[in-house]
């Protein structure tokens, strides 16, 4: 974790930063949710507390916070409760690993924009974001409730289904980048289009070099498949109202539920940061290098630790909108299309999604193979 | 190395957690329990049987094709990195041929899957 | 006590905690989520020792995958009458006595034997390796290449194996 109190200090503090950036921005999002949906569907939204409906979040807080807190009869009391606060680990494990902007070098250190750089970055996401299948499974069974059961059954077996079609699109992405590691990924994005074919350089100056237009089926099959795995429309089968009242958290309400939602957002958040960093340049500015910024950031700062701050700062701020343009994706399409039913859901991720994300590694693995082999 | 590091926010999560429950509790206040609000939810009507208990197989049969569908993939991801250096070092044709038997033998259960109908829904 | 080892002993008693839990523990629910936590402290430990591949893998196979399904099995039994039948009575008692004994035993054993060994040894110095996953993969595509193949094979056959005994009639739970 670093070697000295102050590198540990900084980087506990870091972790804990991170975390709270990914709560706060739930309120955020609800809000943008709500008025996005009344934008989109032509109604208000919420309009009458504060300006824009802003002062909204404090009230819906308060309103979690003084829900009466009960357990039913039929409960399994501690999985009832560890269900929740379980729910909250794998969305913050998984964004602490994704890189928000280039690393701080503050003297003799070297501080990475990230919770932690672990080095085999996306397997360990995905490993951490399969742990969210037993949130649900506690939830639903500690519950003892029918529709929390089924809902549960559901939502699992649904995200697990998807999980094959996540982990064999980004396949075509490992073998292209040649590691696992996320920041590795973000520094062979850099700049404008570059790549070696035939042993001939081709390079354009009005394309970035982003992970999408090399791999544009992966980019789709990817962004399709975590929205399954985070139960989000229009793949939410679990908490279809109509048949299941509200799928695995029927029974919570108050401050449980709120963790609840904290989780789902922390899974879209995580898919949202994968997304940008695949397949959008990661926290790089469009067109530019690190090297370019920094070059720049020193023009204007006076000392290299201020250029270095600088420049993790514009990164930073560079991530952040990609980002936010991927989560009102979200709920762009949350709006917008309908739900599967459950046989569709099934059918599209078994026998759609997988055989063409299989087609997309042979393709990739072929054209690589043919584009550098020395003939 | 980062694990002290995901040790450290895991443990802070769960105090988080835990506060956030106990703040639930604190705030929300108890008022009277009777046997109709601690009983499980019901569309209005008492409820007409326990837990469900028997389920469909095909959610078993999914769990357990992932798992092996899983492994083939999971098996997929050192080839994946190592296939450039592995180009570069002369072997790439070598390590193309392995892999494409590897997924011709996946392609063939998968297919296989859906032709005998296991991942039909109805 | 550095750090390291500070974290190793830490990981090492909750992954035996929880593997002890695991037989512990009458209810089958908790039991298998307590191996599911042990299985996550393996992953840990593969951590520490820098096989971060490994490790991953560990979560991804075992923590999301088979025990995923073992609490879904578990979930959808009818648990009271299943904890009567396997945990009460006398043969259920006795058993139950000589696997404690026979544990013991094996612990005892293991424990004299790591410290004898520690002792000649010295510690163990971990070599902090910067990536393996790249070996790993070359080592599996050049040296390991038959086995490789077989095993998709022998995954082929039990997907097989799977369909065919979910869709075979007959047996104590079908219909009439």
């Amino acid at each position: 974790m670093g070697s000295d109190a102050f590198e540990i200090t900084i980087n506990c503090i870091k972790l804990i930063l991170v975390f709270l950036l990914m709560v706060q921005a739930v309120p955020v999002l609800v809000w943008l949710e709500r008025r996005g949906s009344g934008f989109i569907q032509n109604r208000f939204g919420p309009n009458r507390v504060g300006p824009l409906g802003l002062m909204q979040l404090l009230a819906d807080a308060v309103k979690f916070l003084t829900k009466e807190e009960f357990s039913p009869k039929a409960a399994t009391k501690l999985l009832f409760y560890a269900a929740p606060v379980f729910a909250l680990i794998p969305g913050t494990l998984g964004f602490a690993a994704i890189p928000m902007g280039s690393p701080l070098h503050w003297g003799n250190y070297v501080f990475p924009i990230q919770g932690y750089d672990v080095g085999v970055g996306i397997v360990f996401i995905l490993g951490v974001s399969s742990l969210g299948a037993y949130t649900i499974l506690m939830a639903g069974w500690g519950s003892g409730n029918k529709y929390a059961l089924m809902g549960a059954l559901r939502a699992s077996a649904q995200t697990i289904s998807y999980e094959l079609a996540l982990g064999l699109s980004i396949v075509g992405i490992i073998m292209m980048y040649g590691s696992f590691n996320l920041s590795e990924m973000i520094h062979a994005q850099q700049g404008t289009m570059v790549f070696h074919a035939f042993g001939n350089t081709i390079s354009t100056s009005w394309l970035p070099n982003w992970g999408i237009f090399y791999q544009p089926l992966a980019a789709i099959i990817f962004f399709s498949a975590a929205f399954a795995e985070s139960n989000r429309l229009p793949f939410d089968l679990a908490e279809g109202e109509a048949e299941l009242v509200a799928g695995f958290h029927t029974e919570y309400g108050g401050f449980k539920m709120l963790l609840f939602f904290i989780g789902e957002y922390g899974h879209m958040m995580v898919a949202s940061g994968l997304m940008v960093t695949f397949f959008f340049g990661g926290y790089n500015i469009p067109w530019t290098t690190t090297e370019q910024v920094y070059q720049w950031a020193l023009g204007l700062m006076d000392s290299s630790d201020g250029a270095s701050a600088l420049t993790s700062l514009v990164h930073f701020l560079s991530y952040m909108i990609k980002l936010g343009f991927f989560l009102w994706i979200f709920i762009w399409v949350r709006w917008t299309l309908p739900r599967f039913r459950y046989d569709q859901l099934m059918d599209l991720g078994w026998k759609t999604m997988l055989p063409w994300a299989l087609a997309n590694t042979i393709v990739s693995a072929i054209v690589i193979f043919a584009v550098s082999y020395s003939w | 190395m980062p694990l002290g590091g995901v040790i450290f926010i895991t443990v802070f999560v769960s105090i988080f957690g835990c506060l956030c429950l106990y703040l639930g509790r604190t705030f929300g206040g108890k008022k009277p329990q009777d046997n109709v609000k601690l009983s499980a939810y019901e569309c209005g009507i008492p409820s007409q049987e326990k837990k469900e208990t028997r389920v469909s197989v095909k959610f078993y049969l999914t769990a357990i094709l992932f798992i092996l569908f899983d492994i083939e993939i999971i098996f997929m991801y050192p080839w994946a990195t190592s296939f450039k250096d592995l180009t570069a070092a002369g072997l790439g044709a070598y390590a193309l041929i392995a892999m494409m038997i590897f997924i011709a033998i996946f392609i063939f259960g998968l297919f296989w899957e859906i032709k005998s109908k296991a991942l039909e829904w109805d | 006590m550095t750090a390291d080892s500070f974290l190793f002993w830490m990981l090492a008693a909750v992954t035996l905690c929880s593997g002890l839990a695991v037989v512990v523990i009458s209810n089958p629910i908790y039991s298998a989520l307590c191996l599911a936590m042990s299985m996550v402290g393996v992953s840990a430990l593969f951590a520490t020792l820098g096989a971060y591949f490994i490790a991953g893998v560990q979560m991804i196979v075992y923590a999301g995958a088979v025990l995923v399904l073992f609490v879904m099995v578990l979930m959808l039994f009818d648990l009271k009458t299943e904890l009567v039948t396997f945990s009460r009575g006398k043969i259920s008692g006795l058993l139950k006595i000589a696997t404690v004994g026979v544990l013991a035993g094996f612990l005892a054993g293991a424990f004299s034997m790591t410290i004898e060994f520690a002792e000649k040894t010295g510690a163990a110095t971990t070599v902090p390796t910067p990536d393996t996953s790249k070996a790993l993969g070359t080592l599996l595509f050049t040296k390991y290449i038959l086995g490789f193949e077989t095993l998709g094979i022998l995954l082929l056959v039990i997907a097989i194996g799977v369909v065919g005994l979910a869709r075979s009639k007959g047996g104590t739970h079908a219909k009439h």
